[in-house]
This record gives C-alpha cells, sequence and structure tokens, in this order.
C-alpha cells in the first residue's frame, strides 16, 4: 500500500532539473563577480560654506599645510612628528574643539592623508578639510 | 518486471535535498554580500596612516593620479563629469559612500574639488583611501 502510494507521487513530482541547472549558473555567477575587496580608508569632512554652520573660532583647531610641506598649528610652525602633542594640547585646552586642515592646493596628497592621521591619532574626532584661497 | 526495476532503482537514488539546501544557502549569501565595486582602472599608490579603517559601504571609487588624472570604472574622467556621475550612483543606491583613491604625490587641490563635487551630487560620506601601516 505504502509503496503504491510513493510510486504515484514520483510519477508526478517536478522536474527540478533545469530550476537545479540555474541555480548552478546563478551560484557560479554570484561566486565569480563577488569582489571582498574593502578600500581601507579615513573619513574626512568637508565644511559647509554655509553660514549657519559656521563654527566660532575659537572652536577650531586650524592646521594649515603650506605647498612646501610645511604644517602650521594654530598659525605656529611645527615638525610633522610634532602635530600629534600640539593637537593634543590644544585639545586639552578646548576639548569640544574641531580639527580643520587648510590646505594649500600643491601640496600633496600623501601628505595631508598624514597630517589628517596625526591630528586623528591625537585624539580629535571631527577632522575636517578646507582648501586655501 | 519492468516496473519492479524501475522500483528498485529509485530506491537506491541519491538524495539531493540536502545539497540543494546548501546551493540555495550559498546562493543567497552571494546574491547578498556581492557589492559590485567598480574598478577605477589604475592602482595609485596609497598613503600611509595609522587610523584607516575598513569602510563597510563604500562602493564608489574615484582614483587620482599622480599627475592629477580622474579616474573611475575604468577611464579618464573630467573634473565637470564626477558631480553627474556621481548622481547617477547615488541614485542608483542611495546608502552608497565614495572612496577616494588618491595618490601620495596628487596635489591637495584636486581631492578637495573632487569632495566638493560629491558633496553637490548629495552624497554625504566621502573617505579617502589610505593603507595600514
Amino acid at each position: 500500500m505504502r509503496r503504491r502510494f510513493k510510486k504515484k507521487s514520483d510519477e508526478s513530482e517536478i522536474n527540478i532539473t533545469p530550476m537545479l541547472d540555474i541555480v548552478f549558473i546563478m551560484l557560479i555567477f554570484f561566486i565569480v563577480t563577488t569582489s571582498f575587496v574593502k578600500e581601507i580608508s579615513i573619513d574626512v569632512n568637508r565644511p559647509t560654506k554655509s553660514p549657519i554652520k559656521e563654527q566660532k573660532k575659537s572652536d577650531v583647531i586650524s592646521v594649515r599645510i603650506s605647498a612646501e610641506g610645511e604644517v602650521f598649528v594654530q598659525d605656529r610652525l611645527v615638525n610633522l612628528d610634532a602635530v600629534r602633542a600640539n593637537i593634543e594640547t590644544n585639545l586639552a585646552l578646548k576639548p569640544q574643539a574641531s580639527v580643520v586642515v587648510v590646505s594649500d592646493r600643491d601640496a600633496d596628497a600623501g601628505f595631508l592623508v598624514k597630517v589628517i592621521d596625526q591630528s586623528r591619532l591625537a585624539g580629535a574626532s571631527n577632522v575636517s578639510l578646507a582648501a586655501q584661497k | 518486471m519492468l516496473r519492479r526495476r524501475k522500483r528498485e532503482e529509485e530506491d537506491s537514488e541519491i538524495n539531493i535535498t540536502p545539497m540543494m539546501d546548501i546551493v540555495f544557502i550559498m546562493l543567497i549569501f552571494f546574491i547578498v554580500t556581492t557589492s559590485f565595486i567598480k574598478e577605477t582602472g589604475i592602482d595609485p599608490n596609497r598613503p600611509e596612516a595609522e587610523t584607516a579603517s575598513r569602510s563597510e559601504l563604500g562602493n564608489i571609487l574615484i582614483a587620482i593620479s599622480p599627475n592629477d588624472q580622474i579616474w573611475m570604472n575604468k577611464n579618464p574622467i573630467e573634473l565637470q563629469t564626477v558631480r553627474i556621475l556621481m548622481e547617477a550612483a547615488h541614485a542608483e543606491n542611495p546608502e552608497s559612500s565614495v572612496v577616494i583613491v588618491a595618490d601620495e604625490l596628487a596635489s591637495t587641490g584636486i581631492v578637495i574639488d573632487i569632495m566638493d563635487q560629491i558633496r553637490l551630487s548629495g552624497i554625504a560620506k566621502v573617505s579617502i583611501s589610505a593603507q595600514e601601516k
């Protein structure tokens, strides 16, 4: 009795072979196209030009980069290695301040990233980038 | 006679249901994780940074070569077209963020110009690519 029933249901079974083919092809497609490459990057803010969001000068630690690769923290010329310590000192005085990196247009991007990295290491949570006119 | 043989074959058939389950789970996994990162076409020398982190949603890449050329989708592009391309990418995936892959020797001016164009296109999250020290 059971056997007969089983045989009957076998005959009326849907043929899943084409679906399997499609599923396999999709699987292979997704395996091939998946790229697990994730860029390693640092987040930078670009300050808005609208005057509403403009911060008070006292809440900003300005880091200026000249075209020759000199760094000025609060208008004082410092070495790249001293940037971190300088920003840490300034942050201790103004804990709510955000760091604004003002870069000359001709400065190297690599140098800019190093300066942003140093200021982030100093504990600045909010680093934004501005261009020098 | 024929019937009996058929039934015997059925009994010795491999059960493909667990395989199907696994294949479906793999298929769903790959569909979900695929992010279709578009290659930029060049591989710039990324600056080193200690605070760099892996960005999860950075799926729009824009590269800057050492001689300040902008590359996207394996084509060199003009600064004016950056905004249009970004708007198109933003419409395609509103959660996307942009990673600027700038060469160490690229000038900061072009990086800031591109950041402005990206902001104008409505994408809020921009980061600069780096490599771990």
